[in-house]
């Protein structure tokens, strides 16, 4: 196991106290490598917003015509 | 042989209405589907018929007393175990809940019932509706009653096999990645996951509440609109859903799709899609076009945003809710579930509250790109011919087996980010006669376009009207 899939489930163990599962578990966590790189991609293509952004508002601003 | 049980959701109703057919009738005729084929499709989990056939007795009566009539007066219905009835069992598909009796009704059986539809099973589920495939380690796999070992798509395993095999006339599902569009595709009847805050989720089980969804599966795109007028609209008790009104979904559908433009996504949504799939997508775009459609093939924006946000969002806020059991009592969950669940306790919080902030401005971005170009967007539900359980037993399998399981709502999970509403329609079959399903999509609170789309595509095609072979075989 390395260091990555080392840290994370202890993260997970310290911060919850739960173990991996089982083997499925283990492999899915070790993935989040990919959650983080697809994070990564999307720096700086989103910019600060001043005012706290809402879904609810943006669905209405979107929403079909009547 | 076609009979009282194949009827539509909205036939069943106008049937029983008119005195054509009695609600006890419809009863008995889905009860004797049940009975031949549910063994081995295994999509019903519990059964009241006591309580179901004086429910069907009082609707009887309402009719030769002229008493005024709900929309769904008399028609039998079940759902997916996760709707809470007072004092009902209600097992979320789960060890961990299997006795659970809730005490609290959800908002939407109740809408249902002031129409006049009455339950009388609990239907299978994924555990937890966390599964796209079907599997449930407690109560047994769903099978697929178009072919015994395909997968009937997930988390609404249960409700997606119950309507394609006749047992009910329509079974509400939950979608928060496609656990609606994807069982209604992989068993050929019509899936309708509403706008986010569209349904009240008062008395549901949670998973993600920022991507649940209520919404129904029956036979035909006009028997979603009926459910749809039932049961949209706010509730005090559910503070998230929407104060939007609710129009008549069914009265404003009809078949001119003249002027209406249909984007066909380039990206993504086809990405190692089989050859069937594609066919059958196709030649639904030409229905489409004869009736007076246009057809824009474009790459959709922000798709590799909406994928990371969607993910985070929705293992963060599952985590939690099943910690203790977590702790406590893990390998009650199937190895797929718990497996799956694992990952989310790492999610840093930033992250989170960074997937949330941003799903207005990535909507109100995607709308602006997309919905200036065209009303609806059309895909493949699911964009490979359906694998079978075997091949997506996560528990049994090899490594590997997750990346095909989650392959399978590949197409649906974008539009729980976004919210965007999305109907799954039958559109043919692959060679293994398992259906294949159109996915349209619209804007925010566009449900009624995307029914009157589905609705004129089901008045030109019959896909929606075929019966799986097992009851053939079973009668």
């Amino acid at each position: 196991m390395g260091a990555f899939e080392t840290s994370i489930e202890a993260t997970i163990s310290r911060w919850f106290g739960i173990d991996p599962p089982n083997d499925p578990g283990r492999r899915l966590a070790a993935e989040l490598a990919g959650t983080i790189e697809a994070f990564e991609a999307l720096r700086g293509t989103l910019v600060f917003e001043d005012e706290p952004s809402s879904f609810e508002a943006a669905l209405q601003a979107t929403k079909e015509a009547v | 042989m076609a009979g009282l049980a194949d009827l539509s959701l909205v036939q069943a109703a106008d049937a029983v209405a008119s005195g054509e057919a009695t609600s006890l009738d419809l009863l008995h005729a889905c009860w004797a589907n049940l009975d031949a084929v549910n063994p081995q499709v295994n999509a019903v989990i519990w059964q009241e018929r006591e309580a179901a056939e004086i429910a069907a007795r009082a609707a009887d009566a309402a009719v030769r007393d002229k008493q005024p009539l709900g929309l769904l007066h008399g028609v039998p219905t079940a759902h997916k175990d996760m709707y809470y009835q007072a004092g009902k069992l209600s097992t979320c598909g789960s060890a961990l809940r299997k006795d659970y009796r809730p005490t609290v009704t959800a908002t939407v059986i109740e809408r249902l019932s002031a129409a006049g539809a009455f339950t009388f099973a609990g239907l299978n589920m994924a555990e937890f509706a966390q599964n796209p495939t079907g599997h449930n380690k407690t109560f047994g796999n769903c099978h697929n009653p178009w072919n015994l070992p395909y997968i009937t798509g997930g988390s609404s395993s249960g409700s997606g096999a119950s309507v394609a095999a006749r047992f009910n006339y329509m079974a509400l599902g939950s979608d928060t990645g496609g656990s609606i569009r994807l069982p209604a595709s992989a068993c050929g009847v019509t899936g309708l996951k509403p706008t986010q805050t569209r349904v009240s989720r008062f008395g549901v089980m949670p998973l993600s509440f920022s991507h649940d969804n209520v919404g129904p599966l029956a036979r035909t795109a006009r028997d979603c609109a009926r459910v749809l007028t039932v049961i949209a609209g706010h509730d005090s008790r559910d503070p998230t859903s929407s104060r939007e009104p609710v129009p008549s979904y069914e009265a404003a559908m009809n078949d001119d799709l003249r002027g209406l433009r249909i984007g066909v996504p380039t990206n993504v949504f086809l990405d190692g899609a089989d050859e069937p799939v594609i066919a059958a997508i196709e030649a639904a775009l030409q229905v489409l076009v004869a009736r007076g459609a246009t057809v824009n093939r474009f790459d959709l924006p922000l798709m590799d945003a909406v994928a990371a946000y969607g993910g985070i969002v929705s293992r963060a806020e599952a985590a939690p809710i099943h910690a203790e059991w977590m702790r406590s009592d893990p390998q009650a969950y199937g190895a797929h579930i718990s497996g799956r669940m694992y990952p989310g306790y790492a999610i840093p919080a930033a992250y989170y509250i960074e997937a949330l902030s941003r799903r207005g401005p990535v909507l109100k971005a995607f709308a602006a790109e997309v919905f200036s170009k065209v009303d609806v967007l059309v895909t493949p539900t699911i964009r490979t011919c359906l694998p079978t359980l075997d091949a997506t037993d996560i528990d049994h399998g090899p490594p590997g087996t997750e990346h095909r399981f989650m392959a399978v709502s590949a197409n649906t999970r974008p539009f729980n980010y976004l919210g965007l509403p999305a109907i799954s329609v039958p559109c043919g079959f692959d060679s293994n006669g398992c259906p294949i399903g159109l996915q349209i999509a619209g804007r925010p609170f566009g449900e009624g376009r995307i029914l009157q789309v589905a609705g004129a595509y089901q008045t030109d095609t019959d896909w929606h009207k075929a019966r799986p072979p097992i009851l053939e075989t079973a009668a």
